[in-house]
Parts: structure tokens; sequence; C-alpha cells
């Protein structure tokens, strides 16, 4: 940056209009701009209209940021820095930007249900009070959702698109904002929700405190917040050893929250299980694929040189997060608490991706986060389905005998568990076999060992689920398995490519190989 | 030792303790105050290593807006006048060790890292121009973006706070 | 820092007739009881009352800081913006057009929903 502010500071000279590649970075700008229109159609429209104009218009801002991810990837010349080297435009971007993009609009198809009803009315009525009551009556929706969303979205994109840090913990905190105020506007117990939320807001803020606390600490020993310039820094072997070490350390600290690897996992469980279950499937996918994107990016371009400093250190928090979350997910008797910790262990299986730090890492990486996010979405569009009178059943005793009352859901549900448990001929599978494949090139066999043990100890409560739905009696005043087309949807489409990613894997690996030929950019 | 010096460690001192006073008053609005102290002893340090326009940042927004919107956040919650027993938990010498803990290792860090290299002063260096010729050339995207983020602060604020808005009774207007 | 000289000297005087002030009155100034003396001041007008024992004021006072704070910030931005504009040329402009223009959507957003009506 110094050299930046010199060079601007010539006495009296002009300075040149920066240069905007407008056209690669236009799936940030569509996203962002739609989250802008939402909030004019909130202004300007009417109410009983709102709904009708927000939908159309989210779809199509995700659609459309979408289909233009896949030109950029089509053209193929794609390996540069855009914005003044703000983002990096480049084949593991583009891939990981698509499937947030492809995530986003499953999750959608969940948000935008109105049969299921998942978000309050009024979010800022106090639960129990005569206004919530009113405002559910009177059939009224919280339509800032949308807006909201997109926000969201446009955070995740820049998030592991961001070339410097800077630019990394603007997106970090967009990403973030929507995403707390949305974990709080459950229907249904809503104190939990609520609750859920502030823990998301003080653990985040406080996890971004220590980002940026590492930022500083890296602008101190390289003098420039530019992930190449870092890595040039650490190439040379000059400046000051602690200010490095302190700053990844602090940096890692911060991304690994957001991943929510042990032991910075806490806030997980909870603000899944609280949080309205439409936003629990877009953090759990969306917001894990952008994390682990951010994370790659930082781990590949800046700290390429020191592998051997993070990499022990790393290779404890995966090994540490892979148990933990397994096991602890076996103690675990609310559905939507246990997926939690299913994701937990599944982000120390991705890790180990990382800890690989070669291109066969990068690529079975962005393959293993395409695969569980479908999966992930699927799986917690199904527990949108299984309602109460109070809303949805979350706890496991009331699955049990699903199998008999709806075997179609029970089998879905089913077959989404063995994905995630790794059971071959589901995407599941291809994943954890890539990414374990890379790992032990990479010479990190034990890594691999734990991880195979750790799918064996997830794989009994996994089954454990599977035997309460088929072999348990059905209670009397069970759940009901409540479908609306929507969710219909996102179930078929998560379903759809758990199988193919499965049975089919090969040209999405070979895409996600291509996308990371050239590694990032810097 | 310069005068400089000697002010930013004066200016320093204040900062610490006025922090430390946050964390151990037993009257919520009191706590608010000091912190107002904290962040004026932190913009003169700034102005002390000439980021002047840093410094008058730290005064307008820190200082000035979310000093208030922290008062404002204690008069909307309970308005507590006079000392609040309740404000210490349970777990105040294991918050503290944590505390100092944390402080301890970010301080050796900073000590170990820089030591006692020094840096010259220019003049001028974090000026409102040097830095509005680096937002509006170099950082034009991330500063574009902040829009957003602030745009959906507020969205989030009027969602979390006003019944009324979009309610029964200003649905005649609203809409 | 002589720049700075000006400032530091107002300040003192400053400092040094808000202490002068407080003390001559406490030294010179006749000390009668007075109930109305105890009132909190507000300008003149009658005091509103203050919620006492875990009273809340209401919430639209949120909204108004709020407000208060996302501005203040994009006023913070308008100083380097006006410093370097002229060495900006037009691009400058649009930029800083375009970051107002997205936090005053959220004004408008705010003003459609009657947010800015006190009751």
């Amino acid at each position: 940056m110094t050299s930046h502010v010199s060079a601007a500071l010539a006495p009296g000279g002009d300075i040149p209009a920066p240069h905007i590649e407008y056209g690669q970075i236009m799936p940030i700008l569509l996203v962002l701009g739609v989250a802008v229109a939402g909030v004019l159609v909130e202004a300007f429209v009417g109410r009983t209209w709102r709904y009708t104009v927000q939908v159309p218009l989210a779809f199509l801002g995700l659609a459309g940021g979408f289909a233009w991810t896949i030109v950029l990837g089509l053209r193929d010349e794609t390996h540069a820095v855009a914005a003044e080297g703000a983002l990096g435009v480049d084949g593991p971007t583009l891939f990981l930007q698509g499937t947030i993009l492809i995530l986003a609009l499953v999750s959608l198809l969940l948000i935008a249900d109105r049969g299921t009803g998942s978000f309050a009315a009024q979010a800022a009525a106090l639960p129990g009070s005569e206004a919530e009551q009113r405002t559910t009556a009177a059939g009224i929706i919280q339509t800032e959702v949308f807006p909201l969303l997109m926000f969201a979205v446009g955070g995740m994109l820049i998030f592991p698109a961001s070339n410097d840090l800077l630019t990394m913990f603007v997106g970090l905190e967009v990403m973030s904002l929507p995403l707390y105020l949305l974990c709080g506007l459950a229907r249904r117990r809503r104190l939990l929700s609520q609750e859920a939320a502030v823990k998301y807001f003080l653990l985040g803020s406080f996890s971004s405190a220590f980002f940026l606390y590492g930022i500083a600490l890296l602008y101190g020993y390289a003098g420039s917040v530019k992930l190449g310039d870092i890595a040039a820094e650490a190439g040379r072997d000059a400046g000051s050893e602690t200010l490095l070490l302190g700053g990844i350390a602090l940096l890692a600290l911060g991304l690994l929250f957001k991943l929510g690897a042990v032991p910075f996992h806490m806030w997980k469980p909870d603000v899944y299980q609280g949080a309205p279950t439409p936003i629990t499937a877009l953090m759990a996918s969306c917001t894990l694929v952008s994390a682990f994107g951010a994370m790659l990016r930082v781990f590949f371009v800046a700290f390429e040189n020191l592998t051997w400093e993070w990499r022990p250190a790393m290779w404890g928090v995966s090994i540490i997060t892979m148990i933990a979350g397994a096991v602890i997910a076996i103690t675990q008797t609310d559905i939507k608490r246990m997926l939690a910790y299913s994701s937990i262990a599944h982000a120390g299986f991705l890790l180990t991706g990382v800890i690989a730090t070669s291109r066969e890492g990068l690529s079975s990486t962005l393959f293993y986060l395409a695969a569980y996010g479908f999966t992930t979405v699927g799986a917690f569009a199904v527990v949108t389905t299984v309602r109460d009178a109070g809303g949805e059943a979350g706890h496991l005793s009331r699955w049990a005998g699903l199998g008999k009352r709806s075997p179609l859901i029970a089998g879905v549900f089913a077959f989404f568990l063995l994905a995630f448990a790794g059971i071959p001929l589901t995407s599941g599978f291809t994943g954890k076999f890539a990414v374990f494949k890379a790992a032990v090139e990479a010479d990190a066999t034990p890594l691999v060992v734990v991880g195979v043990i750790s799918s064996a100890i997830a794989a009994f409560f996994y089954v454990r689920v599977i035997v309460v739905m088929f072999f348990s009696e059905p209670e009397a005043d069970g759940p009901t398995v409540v479908v609306s087309p929507a969710t219909a949807a996102a179930v078929v489409l998560g379903l759809a490519a758990t199988v193919v990613l499965g049975v089919l894997p090969q040209p999405v690996l070979d895409l996600a190989g291509h996308a990371a030929t050239q590694m990032f950019v810097r | 030792m310069t005068g400089q010096e000697i002010v930013f460690a004066l200016l320093g001192a204040v900062a610490v303790g006025s922090g430390i006073m946050v964390v151990t008053t037993r009257q919520l609005v009191h706590a608010a105050l000091w912190l107002v102290l904290s962040f004026g002893a932190l913009a003169g340090m700034y102005l002390v290593l000439t980021a002047e326009f840093v410094a008058w940042v730290q005064v307008l927004i820190y200082v000035g807006a979310i000093v208030v919107l922290l008062l404002f956040g204690i008069m909307l919650t309970r308005a507590p006048i006079g000392t609040a027993p309740d404000l210490d938990s349970g777990n105040r010498w294991i918050a503290a060790a944590v505390a100092v803990a944390t402080a301890a290792l970010l301080v050796t860090v900073v000590v170990m890292g820089f030591g006692d290299a020094k840096m010259p002063l220019e003049a001028g260096g974090g000026s409102a121009e040097a830095l509005g010729s680096a937002v509006f050339r170099t950082w034009v995207l991330p500063f574009e973006v902040l829009s957003v983020l602030l745009l959906s602060a507020l969205v989030g604020a009027i969602v979390l706070s006003r019944t009324d808005i979009g309610g029964a009774r200003s649905r005649g207007k609203g809409d | 820092m002589d720049l700075y000289v000006p400032i530091i000297v107002l300040g003192v005087l400053a400092f040094a007739f808000a202490a002068g002030s407080v003390a001559m009155a406490a030294v010179t100034g006749p000390k009668r009881w007075n109930r109305a003396k105890l009132e909190a001041y507000e300008c003149g007008i009658e005091p509103t009352p203050q919620p006492v024992g875990g009273g809340r004021f209401p919430i639209k006072y949120y909204l108004t800081a709020m407000l208060f704070i996302v501005f203040d910030i994009e006023i913070i931005f308008l100083y380097p913006w006006a410093v370097a504009f002229d060495r900006l040329g037009i691009f400058g402009l649009v930029e800083m057009v375009l970051f107002i223009l997205t936090v005053l959507v959220a004004y408008a957003y705010i003003w459609r929903r009657g947010g800015l009506e006190w009751d």
C-alpha cells in the first residue's frame, strides 16, 4: 500500500481512474445489485406484491450470476486480477463462485417456500406477544429475507475471490452481517432462534477481531496486505518471523471459526439448531464453500512457502475436528444439531485437502465442497418436511418409524446420511476418496488413517438414524410429512447431485481438476 | 526520549487505564464513558503518529457515533442508574486470566516482532489526501462494497427493531 | 506539529475558561436551595419522565442511533474524497455518487416504511 500512496502523492498529479474489469466481476456486481434492488422493492412495492416480486428477482439474480460464471469459465482466458488487484478471477474462484451460486439457488427454493413458513411474520414482534399472533394470523411475511440473503451471497462471492486481505475482510463482513440477522428470524421457537443469532453475532465479531489483528500483523511483516506480496516477502525470508507466524495464527483463527473447525466450533450446533432451517441449509453449504475458498486462497497463495510452519498446527486442528465432530455427534438427539456436528466432521475431512497443498489437494477439495454442499442442502430440505403441530419435529425420537409413515422421504434422508458417511456410489465417497488420495500423495497418511477411523465412527450415528427411521414403531401422534413443490424441488436437486456425483463423478472431477490446473492467480 | 515519545507513552497509559476501567466499573453508563476516554486517547496516539485523518475518524466515528449507540443500547435494554451488582458474572477471574493471557501473547508478538525498530514519521502520510487517493483508486472495490454493508446494516436494524413499520397502523401510508 | 500549536492553545484556553467559570461560580455565587434546581434540565421544557425500575426507552431511539452512525460513516468518506477531488477526475465523482446512492436506498426504505414517523 505504501508504494501506491507515495505514487499518488506526487504533487498535483492527476490520479488515473481505477481499472475495473466489469465483465470478470459481473456475478458479484449482479448479486449485490439485485440485493439493492430488493431493498428498493421493499420500499416502493405494496405489501401484497412484495413476495411476488422479490422471489423472481432473487432467482434471476442468482441464476444470472451463475450463467455469467459459466460463460467466464468457458472463455478460458480468465486468470487475472480484477478491480485494481482486489479480486482474483481464476479457475478455482470461478468453480467456488459457481458452486456458491447454484447452492444458493437451491437454498432459495427452501427460503422462498411459503408452505413450510420458516420465517417469522414480523421479526421485531416480541415472542409470545399479541402483535406476533396478529401478524402471523394476517399472513404477513418478512420479505426482507430476500435482499438480506442476496447481500450474504454477494459477500460469499467476494470472500474467496479477494486477492488482498482488506477486501477479504470486507467480504467476510458483508457475508456475516446478514447471516447473523437471518439466524434470528425463525418462525417457531423464536427465543432459541434469537439466542442463536446473538451467540453467532458475538462469537463472529470476536473472530473477526482476531482476523483483523492477523491482517495488521501481516501488514507489519510484509508492508502490504496483498496475498502475493506477503508470499514474496516470506519467500525472501526477510523480516520478523514472529510477526509472520502471529499473523498466520490469528488469520487462520478467523477463517477456522467460519468453517467451524474444532476448537472454534462452539457456535455451530447452537446456530444450526436455532436458525430457520432454510438458512441453516444456506450456511451449511454456501458459507462453508465460501470460507473454505478463502482458506484455500490464503494458504495456497500467501503462505505457500511456509507449509512447514503451518502444517503441524493444521494437522492438529484437522485431526481433532474430524474426531470431535464424529464422536460428539453420537450423543446428539436433535436432528439439526446432529447435522451440525456432521458438518464439523466434514470440515475436518476437507482440511486434509487443504493440508495437501497440491494441485490434487485443491481440485479434490473443490469437488468435495460441491458434493457435500448439495447433499447437506438436500438433507436440511428433508428436515423442513417432517413436521409437528409446533413446526419441525427436531427431536430424533420423533423420527421413529418415519420409514413406515413416509417411506419415500425417509429413504431419501437415509440416502443423504449414507452419502455423509461416504458409502460408495454416493458423492460423499467420491469426495472423501479424492481428498484422502491427495493427502496420501502429500505424505499425510496418518491424517488419512484418522479420517477413515472417524468416518467409521460417523457412519455409526448415521446408521443409527436410519435404524430409528426404519426399524422402530411409529408413534401414534408422530409427525406428518408435508412436502410443498419448492421443497420437493430442492430435495430432488440435492438427491440428483448426490447420485450423479457418486455414480458418474468424472465430468465434475475433470471440471474441478481443470479449474485447479493453474492454481490461484496472484 | 523525545517529546513525541513521551506524549505517546502517556496517551497509551491513559488508553489502557481507561480500558481497564471499562471492564471493572460497576456502573454500566460509566463504562461507556470510560470508553470515550480510551477512544480519545487512541485518537491522540494516531495524531502523534501523524495519522491525522485516522485520528479524526476515531473521534467522529468511535467517540461520536459508537459510544452514542452503546449508550442508546444501555437505555433501550434496561436503563440502570447507579451501580448494578449483577454486572459481574461468576467468571470474573477466569475472564481476567484469559484477558491477561491474550494481552500478554499479543504484546509479546508485537515486542518480539518489532523490537526497538524505528520508523521515520513522514508528515502527510496519514493525511486525508493520501488516504483519498488510495481509497478512490486502489481500494475502490472494497469501498463500494462497504456502502452495501452499511445498507444491509440499516435494513437489519429496521427488521429487528420496529414492529410498527409496515404493521397494521402504517398500512395506509407505507404501502 | 506546528500546525497543532493554535489548536492546543485554544484547547488550553477553553479548558481554563471552563474550569475558571466553575471555580468562580463556586466561590462567588449565592447558594439558595430550590427544588427546581435539582430537577433534570431539558432546555426549559417540562422534563420527560424517566422510565424507572427496569423500564425501557422506546426502540425508536435505536433506529435514530443507527441512522446517525451509518450516515456518520458515509460523511467520513467525503473528507478524503473532497480533498483529492481535483485530482480524481470524473471517475471519483461517479464512485462517490454510487456510494451515496447505495446508502440513500436505505434512507428511502426507512422513509417509505414509516420509520421516520415518530408517533
